[in-house]
């Protein structure tokens, strides 16, 4: 088992470029023997919708290019890096009352469970917090 | 007798290549070897990164005209 602190992810934002960055950081942190824990909120829950269409992805200009270059799409990357590696995904509990989402809208193969805040926080004190 | 797959990967952004390499990996026999053709230029630098970190090993990097073939053989 790997001695590397364990990455967290804070990803909250619904933006692709921002939602991208967080999925090559996760998957790639994972295959490469580091335990990742992803705790997504806000607007990047929808992402891990069961209906989510990969059509929708929201952002600027670097969203279009890779849009139209065909990059790696990010849920794949997650679904990627949890079976290469080892990646926990937690559904932020606030943010699925706030927008009634229940688990079972979520794909079941990427979301772990619903989580709190105050948790991972702390469990993130044994490793390294990053935000998107 | 140890065996090389090839893995076509160019045209294939990052992390593209590093996840196929990867995924290949867990196919093949402990001893043979993955060349992996890529056209982006970080995976010439990532893969060897990812191979000294998890540990296995670098057999060549050898740069075509528009493409690199990163060899790596499994070794655990």
């Amino acid at each position: 088992m790997s001695m590397t602190p364990a990455l967290f992810i804070i990803l909250c934002s619904g933006e692709h470029e921002k939602i991208q960055m967080a999925a090559m950081t996760a998957s790639v942190a994972a295959v490469s023997d580091r335990p990742v824990e992803v705790f997504v909120s806000m607007n990047a829950l929808a992402l891990f919708r069961k209906d989510f269409d990969k059509k929708c992805y929201e952002g600027g200009d670097f969203s279009n290019l890779m849009q139209e270059r065909k990059v790696p799409d990010a849920i794949e990357l997650f679904q990627q890096g949890k079976m290469l590696g080892e990646m926990k995904i937690y559904a932020c509990s606030m943010a699925m009352d706030v927008a009634r989402i229940e688990l079972e809208d979520l794909m079941e193969e990427l979301v772990d469970e619903a989580g709190g805040l105050t948790k991972f926080l702390s469990d993130a004190e044994s490793g390294q917090l990053i935000v998107f | 007798m140890s065996k090389r797959t090839t893995i076509d990967a160019r045209g294939a952004f990052c992390p593209g290549p590093l996840m196929e390499l990867i995924a290949t990996l867990k196919l093949v026999q402990i001893g043979d070897e993955i060349d992996v053709l890529s056209s982006d230029k970080g995976s010439a630098i990532d893969i060897p990164a990812w191979v000294g970190k998890v540990k296995h090993e670098m057999v060549e990097i050898a740069e075509e005209t528009d493409h690199w073939h990163i060899v790596v053989r499994k070794i655990k």
